[in-house]
Parts: C-alpha cells; structure tokens; sequence
C-alpha cells in the first residue's frame, strides 16, 4: 500500500519548502520538491541602474548575499569588457570565502546537528519531533554545546566579512574592480587573526565532530546518492601567479570528469509555476513548484560542496547524504586555507576603484561557484540599462522540478530512501537538508519570456 | 510610561544602550521581577536575512536571547521540530502573552498564494493569514528589516507579488525596525526595553528613537568634509559622497557611531554611499545607488 506524507514547512533551510513523498513497504516510491514563495526579482532589475545590480541582487538571499554580488559584478565586468587587477580579485575573493566560513558553519551546527544531535529540551526551539538520536549522552551533550560555540565563530566570518565589505549580510564591499575599499596593514591583521582563530575551531571540534554523527548514523552513507551528476562553474581558481587554489569549472557524469560547457545550460518551468510566456501562474496544471529546472547536457545535475570537492580531488568517498555533509565540513577547512593564502598574499594601499561607465547596449554573464553550488547571472544592457536580467541559483539546481518524466536533483536524491516511522520520516529532513536548500535563492526567477540557451554572450 | 523628555536623542541612547537594557532585563528575570516573555519569530517573503543578522548579535548573543532573555518559540531558520509539529508550535502561542517579532513582506497578491509558510491541519497557510492570525493577538508586533517595515525589495516596482509592509494587514500599532538587514541591536535593544518598561519611545512612524533619531549625515565622521566641500568623485575615496548619492542626509540612524558585524566598519567605512536601506522607501526612492557626480552638468 502506498501512503502519502507531507513535509511544511522543512525547517532550517533558508525560505520554504514543501516535501511530498510516496511510501510504499517503507521505502520512498516518489517525491517532490516544492518552493513555496515567489519574489520575481528579475522582473524588478528591469528598467534599473545596471551598477545598482550588485547591492540589489544580494537581497534575494539574507545567508548568501554575497554570492549575489559576485556574479552580478562578474556579469557586469563581463559586459563591460572589464577585466580586474590580480589585487581586486584577491580582496572580492576574501569577502566571498569568508561568506562560505559563515554558511558551513551556520549550516551544519544550526541547520544540520538538530538532526542529529538533542539540544537542550528545556528551550522550546529544540524541542523534537522523532526520537532518532543515537550518540552517547556525553558525546551528545559535547556535540550540543559546540552548537553553541559555533555562533561566535560564524559571527567572526561575518565580522571578517565586514572588515573589507562593510556589513554583513548584504555588503558594499564587492563591486567592479573587485572591492570599494582598500586593504590596509591593520585590517590584513585583523583578518589574519580572526581566520586563524576560526581556522582552529574548523580543524579541533567541527571536523571531529562531523565524522562522530557520521559513526553513528553509517548508513546515510548508503542513502541520498541521486544522479551522482556533479557540476561546478569553479570558484578560487585561474589566478595569474597562484594558479587555481581549489577548483575548475568542471563536471562529471557516467564516471567521467569533463571541461564545464556554459553553453550547455537550458532551463526548462514544465512543472512550475510559469506560463508559456514565463510569466507567474498560480493556476497551471501539474505545476508544483516556484522552482524551475536547469539542466545541462538536458539532465539534472548537483550542485556545491561535495561537487566541488569530487571535482577538485579533495574528497572522494561517495556521493550520498553523509558525504555531502562531511564534504561541506571538510570545504570549510579548505576555504580557510584559500583565505590565508589570499590575505598572504595582498598588497596594502592599492586602490582598485576606477569612474566605471556603463555601456549603451551589451550583455554579460557571471558565473561563479558560491556556498551553496554554481551561481549564474546574465545581464542585457539597452538604452543604458537593464532590459533582461536572469538568475539562476545553486538551489535551482538541486531543488529544480521535474522535466519529462526525470525527476529534479534532490527529488532523486529521496526516491528509495527507507522510511521507518511514516509518522516521522526523519530520513527525507537528513536527505534534503544534505543538499543545504535556500529556497528565497531557487525561486524569485522570471524570464520574461527568454530561454536561457538563447542568449547570445559577447 | 510617562511620556519621556526626548529633546536630547543622544542623553536617551547614552542612559538606554542595547547592553544596559539587557542586562538590566536579565537581573530582573534572575531576582523574578521579571517573567521570561514568549517571542515568536516570523519569516514572510523575503530573504531571511533579518534572522541572519540576529545571529550576529553580540552582547547579548543569540544564545542569551535564547536561553536568558525570552522563551523563543518560533522560528522558521531554527527550530529543530519540522513540519506538523512545527507549526502547531508557532500557532500554540495564541492565546498566551507573546512578541511577535516579523521579518519579510506580506505578499497579497491571489490572497497570499505566493508566500506559503506551513500547513495547519493539511490545509496551505500563506504569510497573510499567519501575519494576520499572530499579529492580532500578540502582546507586542516588531517588524524587522525594510520589508516587514514598508515592503523593501521585496516590493521593488513593479512589485510583482503586491508586497507590503505588515502594517497594512494590522490594525494595531507596530514597532518598526527599517534597515536591510535590521542591525542586531536595534531588535536586541528595542525587545530588551519592550521587557523592562514596554513599548520604547517611538518616532511619528512608530520607529524607537533610540536607534532611529539623528541622521547619519549629522553624525558622519565624514562630515567636515562635506563641510568644506571635499566631495569623491567614485567609491574607494576616502572623502565625503554626498555628490556620488550618499542617501545618509535623509536616513536617520545610528550606523556611524554603532558601525556593523562587532562594531568593525559600516558602508561609508568601506568607501562607499550609504544606500539608505534604514529608511522608509528604500529601495525604489534610494536608487541609483551607485552614480557618479550626481551633480555634474549635462
């Protein structure tokens, strides 16, 4: 017999999501993903400063703003013909690593560990809902009090963050150039100490405490693999004098790594929320989801740390809801070595700001791997400014909806999941959390009527 | 409260710091002077950022907000329950003396469909009807971030999902937190007064004037050189940027003596214009943000 479950809202992700699943013999038989709000911000950038792009488009996101300000400027830069000194890159690169120390660590202690680990029942925020915790008290309790500890270093990221962004979330620092401001002796110390400090929490207590949940809950590496598809448009790489610190644009499919196509892209809204002009409609049949479905080569494909640390040759375990977890933990280490080579390797007092102008008519496109997977922005520019803007997020491409008859990344991801207690389906929370969901990311798109494949880039 | 003396906003935020406040809240909950209060934390359309910057929150911390100062019933980013037994925790709340504290519009546009929270009893519960529901009865409603407060982005022309602030769904008076995202303070501060004394003395539009009396304009380190007429002519100057449209003459708050993320810099520390995301109209009346020599000729 076939049970049907519903999981609204699944809590600690960014925005809401809604889970439906089929169960049948206690294994998930299908399921979907489905994004339950709707901004429409490229309908917004219409009309817009294109140079405004790059403040306004980190609102779609509180946790990964500053991814946004990367690929907007990328575009940019891109459409302008720009290309930034070795130093702006350097210093918008900072911002960007420091942003992934805030997210990894705020993803797995405040998102993930719950799962995981009992945190004091006598605050009403953890009070549980299943009865799946396995760890020794001692070590638990261990695990729950560094839930705790964590808040001052993930706070430190976003402090380091501010040093040469202004604020965070939603910095000023990040523009074209790479960054507003300059980098200075005293604030280079001031980064150096802090990431060192953050650094040792990373290495001694968070890593040690991923692989304990990972004793103890084995079989979450058996569970979650999905397509097995990885794909990463690179992030900290190609520089001139420091090569690529951690990874190409890269993916791999049917055992193979291969060279990233941008090219290759198409986004598809069959069981969206999206009318055959792109426009928002609420009353579409068989529409389940604000998410639409990017594909590349035409089928689904994961996004984010683990793609990253398959793609690089850092971490090759599996592909499953462990690994994507522990690869998330162990990123965390290798930004922060990333970021000390970085801040090693700045020049103080090197202005990168120049009077930019914006083009007439042009187009450009940013691509850039971000906390959460591949980051696409593309703009058009006419008349001065902005006459098309398309975004599409990490989250797009592990939540997306299905096409045809394929299934979406995460969706995939669940189908043949067990599912002990229908009641409380823990499992399916672990899976779609492994993929570290921002849903204000996966859906504030609207095209306006263009597909993604049809733009031409200078 | 009586109606306090406000002609001096600086002897108001130096006698009533975010710090000061909350510790005072904290030994009048340990001596049982005070009783803990319920806050709830609402998440509408919007990015999630507001609950992001409270985690940034340092002196008191999230952890002391927590465990010290409130019972923290509800929040979507959070709580480690999901699901039913989620949203049966946000709506038991009802009934019982609780802060509603609201980040994100509320989108009215097809009656809500475009922001869905949770399901109650299997039946789709959009942010209106959440807003609406909590908003009516709770003891005290803060709206935090622009979007709560006004709309902010995510009401940004042409406003395709017909955003408001949550002010427009509730006939009732809200404590307005405008800023994108809220500072940590400014909530900390505003909820620590809220426990001690009650509703903090607000502005005429209803935001605290702890936080939001002075412009940053008046209390700009950069300020003598606008005095003299010393103007940047693109980001990265160390100069004043009222001519690259610096929006910190019309927008009141605290950001150049508080400064952001540990106190360690804000916007205009960073060589750039203040975009004006603390104030009402942000962002469609704050745009361009970034131009070149608003006054130059032709």
């Amino acid at each position: 017999m076939t049970e049907k479950i519903t999981i609204n809202p699944v809590t600690r992700i960014s925005g809401f999501l809604e889970i439906e699943a089929e169960i049948a013999n206690n294994l998930v038989v299908n399921a979907q993903t489905k994004g339950m709000m709707f901004r429409g911000f490229e309908k917004m950038l219409l009309g817009r400063n294109p140079f405004d792009a790059v403040y306004f488009t980190q609102r779609i996101c509180g946790i990964c703003s500053t991814a946004h300000s990367m690929a907007s400027t990328l575009a940019l830069e891109n459409a302008m013909n720009f290309v930034p000194t070795e130093q702006g890159r350097y210093l918008r690169d900072i911002i960007h690593g420091c942003e992934f120390l805030q997210n990894h660590l705020r993803h797995f202690y405040q998102y993930t560990i719950p799962d995981f680990v009992k945190l004091p029942e006598e605050y009403p925020l953890f009070k549980v809902d299943h009865m799946d915790y396995r760890l020794p008290k001692k070590l638990n309790d261990k695990i729950a009090k560094d839930y705790f500890d964590s808040l001052d270093f993930s706070r430190r990221a976003h402090q380091m963050l501010a040093i040469l962004g202004g604020k965070a979330p939603h910095n000023h620092g990040i523009f074209i150039g790479g960054i507003t401001s300059q980098a200075t002796i005293d604030k280079i110390i001031s980064l150096k100490s802090i990431l060192s400090e953050i650094q040792t929490f990373i290495n001694e207590i968070m890593i040690p405490d991923v692989y304990e949940i990972a004793n103890y809950y084995s079989e979450y590496y058996h569970i979650g693999k999905g397509y097995g598809n990885l794909l990463s448009y690179g992030c900290f790489y190609n520089y001139k004098d420091l090569g690529t610190l951690y990874v190409n644009p890269l993916v791999y499919a049917n055992n193979t790594i291969s060279v990233f196509n941008p090219d290759d892209i198409t986004q598809d809204n069959e069981y969206a929320f999206f009318d055959y002009k792109n426009d928002p409609d609420i009353q579409k049949q068989h529409a389940y989801s604000w998410v639409k479905a990017p594909r590349y080569n035409n089928v689904p494909f994961e996004v984010g740390p683990l793609a990253r640390q398959w793609l690089s040759g850092e971490y090759r375990h599996g592909i499953s809801v462990m690994d994507r977890t522990i690869a998330r933990v162990l990123e965390a280490g290798k930004i922060a070595s990333v970021l000390k080579i970085l801040i090693d390797n700045l020049i103080p007092g090197v202005s990168v700001q120049k009077e930019y102008v914006v083009p007439e008519k042009s187009s450009g496109r940013g691509l850039v791997d971000t906390t959460r997977g591949a980051l696409g922005h593309w703009v058009y520019i006419d008349d001065g400014k902005i006459s098309f803007y398309q975004i599409i997020t990490p989250s797009a491409w592990n939540l997306s909806t299905q096409t045809g008859n394929m299934k979406g990344t995460a969706e995939q991801a669940i189908i043949g999941a067990p599912v002990s207690n229908i009641s409380s389906p823990v499992e399916i929370g672990r899976i779609i959390r492994s993929f570290d969901p921002c849903v204000s990311c996966a859906t504030h798109v609207y095209t306006g009527g263009e597909l993604i494949n049809s733009i031409q880039v200078v | 409260m009586d109606t306090p003396d406000l002609q001096c906003p600086y002897q108001e935020s130096r006698l009533k710091t975010t710090s000061s406040l909350v510790n005072q809240a904290k030994s009048n909950i340990t001596n049982g002077i005070l009783k803990k209060r319920n806050l709830v934390w609402l998440e509408l359309n919007g990015c999630s950022g507001n609950i992001i910057s409270l985690l940034n929150g340092q002196d008191p911390d999230f952890q002391y907000l927590i465990t010290q100062m409130t019972n923290f019933i509800y929040s979507n980013s959070l709580i480690a329950a999901e699901g039913t037994a989620a949203i049966d925790q946000l709506f038991s709340v009802i009934g019982s003396d609780y802060i509603l504290a609201v980040e994100g519009a509320v989108s009215l546009k097809d009656n809500g469909a475009y922001n869905i929270i949770g399901r109650n009893n299997g039946k789709l519960v959009t942010g209106l009807e959440a807003v609406k529901k909590l908003g009516t009865s709770a003891s005290y409603v803060i709206a935090v971030g622009a979007c709560a407060t006004h709309g902010g982005v995510s009401a940004a022309r042409p406003n395709p999902t017909h955003c408001v602030g949550i002010q427009s769904v509730l006939q009732r008076k809200v404590i307005k937190l405008p800023g994108c995202p809220c500072h940590p303070d400014w909530f900390m501060g505003t909820l620590a007064y809220t426990l001690l004394y009650g509703e903090s003395p607000l502005d005429n539009r209803d935001r605290p004037l702890m936080f939001y009396s002075t412009t940053i304009h008046e209390r700009c380190p950069r300020r003598s050189y606008f005095d003299r007429g010393i103007f940047a002519s693109k980001l990265g100057e160390e100069t004043c940027m009222f001519k690259i449209g610096c929006r910190g003459p019309v927008t009141p708050i605290d950001c150049p003596v508080r400064q952001w993320n540990g106190h360690v810099n804000w916007p205009i520390g960073d060589d750039s214009p203040c975009i004006g995301c603390a104030q009402f109209g942000f962002p469609d009346a704050m745009e361009p943000f970034i131009s070149y020599d608003t006054t130059r000729e032709g």
